[in-house]
């Protein structure tokens, strides 16, 4: 499904680049639930930035594909309409831009590049109502400018919100678990793992194991350094718990 | 007046000097109008006040026509569907509807004004004042809370000088729309002069669009009279012109006033449009809010220039500006003049400017949730002009205005 090949990526003034990602190999499968754990500046926001395309964060070699086609020539637009979306770590706050609006623009645009038919005004209504209650949003959230305003953990809900509505065929998650109390982040379980099946992929970063135990993922990594320097299954977010990422940082 | 009043006439100024001379009916007052326009002559750059619209440089060399071209058909107006008392002022003729005014409204052709005197020293005004033929007049009558709106379109075309003015009366607890266009084609000046009052607790909506073409060069000024606890409010659109300037001066005359003045400028090609006001608290605890957007692309320039002046006697005046400016491309150009003259000393004024362009994180988002760069790039200059649009209260208005905004997003190349 995501295939990251010798990834390279270097940021920075275009005078006074340094390399992040440094050959970072990754698959994960269709179907899969895959986690990316790492201390602190080691490259995990800059991964996903990548793969969806921010501008200042191409990749100086190597590759990543989407179901086998080649993304990183692809505008972020383009990226979203084959079906990845990234929640971010950081979400904006868009002064001036309805919420609801801008959710169905970005529907309908994904799905004229699909060549797909536009969701009615009523249909999407239904929609975004029955998804605001899963994540936890009220009508009149819905009724403010993006994010403006909102809690961490509100913008958080905001990105669940739109997962939940896109149903993307491939997610990263950055960090969605972070300032979220606990009846949130067993929400963002739920949102994942009903969306989760054999046509979707998902890469969950987070720093705690407490997100895995809703989400339990096939496989966890650890990032550091720009590479991949461990991976294994479910149980190697509950070991770096309790060891920390000393033991990498002196690897990489 | 046998030698010319002007000192180098630009052909311009010669074409209108003999266009003078060949009105009748001209009084004293119109005279000595003439004369305060010809010792100051069409500002230039070096006016202070008029940096940035030298309505010389714009005018100098063109040679007015005798007589405007005719304007064969008017097509309905966009608000057209509000049901307005429409009011067309073609070519500087007025002409009225032809229903009677409804009850508590009065309207009618009058005798121009003879002298404003807050315009006084106004060269443009005073020109004005010496050429106008005829002025629009509207009353709305004590205590008359007058819903419908009354439409003034200002229509022109052609390559002679047009003149009109506008005189609007809102009496006591009276509450009026006026909504006025500026449309056509008028590459020698088209002016315009509005002189206003609101009488005491009165309450005046007024909006303003300006769709001229390319070649357009016009000006309008709007002195207001705000006397005690009255409101005023008002919104402009304008998608430029060749040189194109609303100049609103607004005097506080009684206590507790209040005025929101916003305007907002959507401009491409080399359109200008200038919004220039001036307030003048003259009485105590008056309220002024004034917002200006101004959206420029490709060799637009958006001139804001807005000045609040508080007299000693205007204590408790709370008074806040706020200008942005949105550039879009290298060549757009915005120019900002916020300035504050306080005698008062128990006063909260503020003001604040800003210019910049789009957000790239703010796109990157869009984009990544699968708007392609146009539309990203429209939504956030949607919602940059709609903190002054979407804030229009009336709601078929407020459509107007949106529809406005994005029929100039979508021409967008
Ligand atoms: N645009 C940029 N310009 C310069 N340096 C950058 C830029 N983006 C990221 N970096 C640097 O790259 C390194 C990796 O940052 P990144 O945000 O990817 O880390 P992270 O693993 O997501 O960390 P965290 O766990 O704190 O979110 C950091 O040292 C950061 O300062
Ligand atoms: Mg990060």
């Amino acid at each position: 499904m995501l295939k990251i090949d010798n990834l390279h990526v270097a940021v920075g003034a275009e005078d006074n680049k340094s390399e992040i990602i440094k050959g970072l190999s990754l698959e994960v499968p269709a179907g899969e639930v895959h986690a990316i754990m790492g201390p602190n500046g080691s490259g995990k926001s800059t991964l996903s930035y990548t793969a969806a395309g921010r501008d200042g964060y191409e990749a100086t070699r190597g590759s990543i594909t989407l179901e086998g086609a080649d993304i990183l020539d692809m505008d972020p637009d383009e990226r979203a309409a084959k079906g990845l979306f990234l929640s971010f770590q950081h979400p904006m706050e868009i002064p001036g831009v309805q919420t609801m609006h801008f959710i169905r623009t970005a529907m309908n645009s994904q799905r004229k590049a699909r060549g797909e038919d536009e969701v009615s005004a009523a249909d999407f209504i239904k929609l975004i109502r029955e998804k605001a209650k899963l994540v936890g949003l009220d009508d009149a959230k819905l009724k403010r400018p993006f994010n403006v305003g909102f809690s961490g953990g509100e913008k958080k809900r905001m990105e669940m919100l739109q997962m939940a509505m896109f149903e993307p065929t491939f997610s990263i998650m950055d960090e969605t678990d972070s300032g979220l109390d606990i009846d949130a982040l067993k929400m963002v379980g739920d949102v994942v793992n009903a969306l989760r099946g054999p046509g979707r992929g998902f890469l969950v970063i987070t720093h705690y194991q407490r997100l895995l135990e809703y989400i339990k993922p096939d496989r966890v990594h650890v990032l550091a350094g720009g590479r991949i320097v461990k991976s294994g299954g479910a149980n190697l977010a509950a070991e770096l718990e309790k060891s920390g990422y000393d033991q990498f940082v002196e690897a990489a | 007046m046998s030698n010319s009043l002007l000192i180098n006439p630009s052909a311009f100024e010669a074409g209108l000097e003999a266009a003078f001379r060949a009105r009748t009916s001209v009084t004293e007052t119109h005279g000595a109008a003439y004369e305060r326009f010809a010792s100051q002559h069409l500002p230039n750059r070096r006016r202070e006040g008029w940096k940035w619209s030298d309505y010389n440089a714009a005018l100098r060399s063109v040679s007015p026509a005798s007589a405007p071209d005719a304007v064969e058909t008017i097509a309905p107006s966009a608000f057209a569907p509000l049901d307005p008392i429409e009011i067309q002022i073609v070519n500087g003729r007025v002409i009225l509807p032809t229903d009677a005014a409804p009850k508590g409204v009065r309207f009618g052709i009058m005798d121009a004004v003879g002298t404003i005197p807050e315009l006084e020293t106004h060269a443009i005004a005073s020109m004005n004042v010496a050429m106008s033929p005829k002025a629009f007049g509207l009353e709305i009558k004590n205590g008359v809370l007058f819903n419908r709106p009354v439409l003034i379109r200002h229509i022109g075309n052609g390559a002679a000088p047009i003149f009109s003015q506008t005189m609007i009366r809102v009496g006591e607890k009276a509450f009026a729309t006026i909504i006025e266009t500026y449309e056509g084609a008028t590459p020698a000046l088209a002016s315009h002069l509005c002189h206003l009052v609101i009488r005491d607790g009165g309450s005046l909506n007024r909006f303003i669009m300006n769709e001229t073409d390319d070649n357009t060069v016009n000006h309008s000024i709007c002195a207001a009279k705000i006397e005690e606890r009255a409101h005023f409010r008002q919104t402009s659109l304008s998608t430029g012109a060749r040189l194109s300037r609303h100049e609103t001066v607004l005097h506080f005359w009684g206590e507790g006033a209040k005025a929101q003045i916003d305007s907002a400028a959507l401009l491409r090609s080399d359109r200008h449009a200038d919004f220039t006001t001036h307030v003048l608290h003259k009485a105590p605890g008056c309220e002024t809010r004034q917002l200006h957007k101004g959206v420029a692309d490709e060799k637009g320039r958006a001139v804001f220039q807005g000045k609040f002046e508080v007299q000693r006697a205007a204590q408790k005046t709370d008074a806040k500006m706020t200008a942005n400016a949105l550039l879009l491309s290298n060549g757009a150009e915005a120019n900002h003049k916020p300035e504050l003259e306080i005698y008062a000393d128990d006063v909260e004024c503020a003001h604040g400017s800003t210019c910049g362009a789009l957000d790239a994180d703010a796109l990157f988002y869009l984009r990544q949730r699968g708007l392609n760069e146009h539309q990203a790039r429209a939504l956030l200059i949607e919602a940059f002009a709609g903190e002054v649009i979407d804030v229009i209260e009336n709601d078929e208005i407020r459509e107007v205005y949106t529809a406005k905004v994005s029929q100039w997003l979508e021409a967008r190349a």
